[in-house]
């Protein structure tokens, strides 16, 4: 799968799973940090895109500290599907 | 007008009446162990305090036999009601006075048969057998309806610090002359749902619980009930009185749904409300039952809480290593384990702490006998940053 | 204690004033939807996206009260039901996922205890903060634990209740026969006979206070009791009589009926046996049945005892000078409750 493509099915889904509230895919950008900036998600959001991952894309986290390595922006999460999907 | 305590009840991971679980206590035996009656994808994996009785062992274990379509969250609290009744010996006459109040509390309460419910939410069936009994006031509805209860009723729900809110409600209904005697507790089960809400949160250990350890990672679920007469000075004469209720503190931690501030904000606040509500300065403090769930977050803070208000911290345990995190009902079955600290005189260890947070200031690491407990702060503190402390005093 | 404010989002346009100046919501149904605000003056946005109906409406109807009232030392809500929605999707996660990796957001949202909390934590208020969940008296208890806490704390209390409508929870009372079997009129729904009633939702929110000074109502005494047997119920009336001063040429009543025919006996017994040529109000008519409903009632006879509400929700009124009024409501039959609120003097 192209990675630009993932990305911009990811932004989607993060939109979606997080109920962000008049945000679109072209608002996000790859870099944009989820946590302490524009986004502003906060733990439970993390927790969130743990399930997200799961159920998209089959990849199973079940340890929260390897969570915050994953869950910093689009460009992070991308790779690591990249390189986990079964 | 003073707050006694006349009676007590409860059921617990380690006991199913006050006799068992003080033995328990005494020879620091834990109820955490593997799930054995209760179903769920995780019984295999994580830990769990719970009640080693069938529901049909349930069942015998209450007078009451009209147990058509309750739950294990109802026939906890029945078990639990009926033994601190009988403590207090009152009388049916007294039980329906309208100065005698209920003030009951769960969390999950029926929803503990989350199959069932399941079912009937979603039109699968022409209504199960538990129909009637998701929400989480059922149990003191029943209880009240079946004990002939006719004064003031309630139910709260404050997430982990339930039990001691309706303790707290119940000694503010005695001070202002509300009521004369009040029932107060709480009653929970281990639940498909409560397991994979905290699942969700990741906060459940796959060991037994290491409270105030810096190895621990997470709680174990337990279930129980525990309910505490009160009277008021008024009306006690010379029954028995185990304890007095001295003071009580609420506060909220506004800062996040799920997790305490790192300040201690609404932790500091709720003890030191409690200890001014008790008239008592910190150094009166003996002993601390601390929340203690084990968690990574309450922990840590409960300890940044406690040392601002008493430097140095006195005795203090999480009896939550004991019983498990038994939710709504933890706040006054901790409330029932300081009543037992100040009658036997006794402090009881802290299981599984092998790497204090504190070095110098670890949690009671082995039993304390024949020592005088005259004032002891019970800590209970709730998602939604839902926090209540209770002073509890020798009378 | 004294009503000094009030805020209520319900099936009709109560949350502006509009509703004093148009004719009620009607609806032919066998519930009805509350009429929900733009929440964004109220809520950011980066927390609503995270709130189901109930939870938006409390947060939404406090936050209209905290914006305008800082001095605020309490809260304290009354829910049956709380965020049902939330609640209930996360059981379906639960069964449809097997219980698999699920979202916390609906298992935080579901706790009763997450409205009280997050009116906390959005005001950064660390006072006294409770939750009452006693299915038909959560409110009446929040009102109980309001009056007791005034004598604790300096300023006023924010204390309120909200419930919210969902399919699971009309499957499930459809099933214990609660609700109406076909489309019933709202307007009309007290002079009914049916079996079930209408389903409604709504949250209120009243800042009390111990001080009567732009106080609207005096809430004065509050008597629950929770009981199979209908003569009890008479006996609490009765010592609530005795404890308060009732004149009864100035007292209105307003009941809960609900049309149900299971209600309908005990409502036809008590205006028997107590009201003697009394106006008799109803709200039930207006905001539909749920478990915490009676704050609606409460909301009502503020407008009444200040003489805001003259329309077509008046049932069986005569002409009098009312200066007290009596508010009885029953839930699920076994749970009865009497309200006395009185014109501030």
């Amino acid at each position: 799968m192209e990675l630009e493509d993932l990305k911009s099915r990811l932004k989607l889904q993060v939109i979606e799973y997080l109920n962000l509230i008049d945000i679109k895919p072209e608002d996000i950008k790859d870099d944009e940090p989820f946590f302490g900036g524009s986004l502003d998600l906060d733990s439970i959001d993390s927790l969130e895109l743990v399930v997200l991952l799961e159920r998209e894309y089959g990849i199973k986290i079940e340890n929260p500290q390897e969570g915050r390595k994953v869950m910093i922006d689009i460009n992070h999460m991308a790779e690591y599907i990249l390189a986990n999907k079964k | 007008m003073k707050v006694f305590v006349t009676g007590f009840g409860i059921i617990s991971a380690i006991g199913n009446n006050v006799t068992k679980n003080l033995s328990s206590l005494i020879e620091n035996k834990t109820g955490i162990d593997k799930a054995r009656f209760f179903e769920s994808k995780f019984v295999d994996d994580f830990y769990f305090g719970e009640v080693k009785l069938s529901i049909d062992q349930l069942c015998e274990l209450t007078n009451h036999h009209d147990l058509h379509g309750f739950t294990k969250t109802d026939l906890f609290a029945f078990i639990a009601f009926e033994e601190a009744i009988k403590m207090a010996n009152l009388s049916q006459i007294e039980l329906s006075s309208v100065d005698t109040a209920l003030i009951s509390s769960s969390t999950v309460g029926g929803m503990a048969e989350t199959d069932d419910l399941y079912k009937d939410a979603n039109l699968l069936t022409t209504g199960t057998e538990h129909l009637y009994s998701y929400g989480s006031g059922v149990h003191t509805t029943r209880l009240a309806t079946q004990f002939g209860i006719l004064g003031f009723s309630d139910t709260i729900n404050t997430a982990c610090s339930s039990s001691a809110n309706a303790i707290m409600l119940g000694a503010k209904l005695i001070k202002y002359g509300k009521a004369k005697r009040v029932i107060v507790g709480g009653a929970d089960s281990i639940s498909k749902f409560t397991i994979n809400g905290f699942n969700s949160l990741q906060i459940l250990s796959k060991s037994k619980c290491q409270p105030f350890s810096n190895d621990r990672d997470g709680l174990n679920l337990g279930e129980g009930a525990g309910y505490i007469v009160l009277e008021s000075s008024e009306i006690v004469g010379d029954k028995p009185k185990y304890a007095e209720i001295l003071g009580y503190g609420n506060s909220n931690d506004a800062f996040h749904p799920t997790a305490l501030s790192e300040e201690a904000l609404g932790v500091s606040l709720a003890m030191d409300r409690a200890i001014n509500n008790a008239k008592l300065a910190p150094e009166n403090i003996d002993y601390v039952n601390a929340h203690g769930t084990a968690t990574g977050n309450n922990d840590q803070v409960e300890l940044i809480g406690l040392s601002k208000i008493f430097g140095t911290i006195p005795n203090y345990n999480s009896t939550k290593s004991y019983t498990g995190h038994t939710l709504a009902a933890a706040g006054v079955i901790e409330a029932i384990y300081s009543i037992l600290s100040i009658n036997s005189n006794t402090l009881f260890k802290s299981l599984n702490c092998s790497s204090p947070i504190l070095t110098d200031n670890p949690p009671i690491n082995k039993n304390i006998a024949n020592t005088n407990v005259n004032y002891v702060l019970s800590n209970s503190f709730g998602f939604g940053g839902n926090c209540t402390s209770l002073v509890i005093s020798k009378v | 204690m004294y009503i000094k404010d009030l805020c209520y989002i319900s099936c009709q346009t109560t949350f502006d004033s509009s509703f004093f100046e148009t004719d009620s919501i009607d609806a032919n149904a066998i519930f009805v939807s509350a009429k929900e605000p733009d929440y964004t003056p109220y809520i950011p946005k980066s927390l609503l996206r995270r709130m189901g109906k109930g939870v938006r409406m409390g947060i939404g109807s406090g936050m209209h009260l905290l914006n305008k009232h800082t001095n605020i030392s309490g809260i304290i809500l009354g829910t049956a039901n709380g965020g049902l929605e939330d609640c209930i999707k996360f059981l379906n996660q639960i069964v449809d996922y097997n219980e698999g990796t699920l979202t916390p957001t609906n298992f935080v949202q579901s706790t009763p205890n997450a409205v009280a909390a997050n009116l906390a934590l959005m005001t950064s208020n660390t006072c006294y903060n409770n939750t009452h969940v006693n299915s038909g008296l959560a409110f009446e208890s929040a009102l109980i634990d309001a009056m007791l806490t005034l004598n604790e704390v300096e300023g006023d209390i924010l204390v309120g209740s909200l419930e919210e409508v969902t399919q699971a929870n009309i499957n499930i009372d459809k099933l214990k026969g609660w609700v109406v079997d076909t489309e019933t009129r709202l307007l009309h729904l007290v002079n009914g006979n049916t079996s079930g009633s209408l389903i409604g939702e709504g949250a209120g929110m009243f800042v009390v206070s111990h001080d009567k000074q732009q106080a609207l109502v005096e809430v004065v005494d509050i008597h629950t009791v929770t009981t199979e047997d209908i003569n009890s119920v008479w006996k609490v009336y009765e010592s609530f009589l005795k404890n308060n001063t009732i004149e009864e040429k100035n007292v209105a009543f307003i009941l809960g009926r609900n049309g149900d025919e299971k209600h309908n006996i005990n409502y036809n017994a008590f205006e028997q046996q107590f009201v003697k040529g009394n106006s008799i109000y109803t709200y039930k008519n207006l905001c539909g049945e749920f478990p915490t409903s009676i704050s609606f009632g409460l909301w009502l006879s503020v407008h009444l005892l200040n003489k805001k509400i003259k329309k077509e929700s008046i049932y069986k009124d005569v002409s009098m000078d009312i200066k007290q009024i009596i508010i009885y409501n029953q839930t699920y039959n076994n749970q009865h409750s009497f309200l006395l609120v009185k014109e501030v003097l």
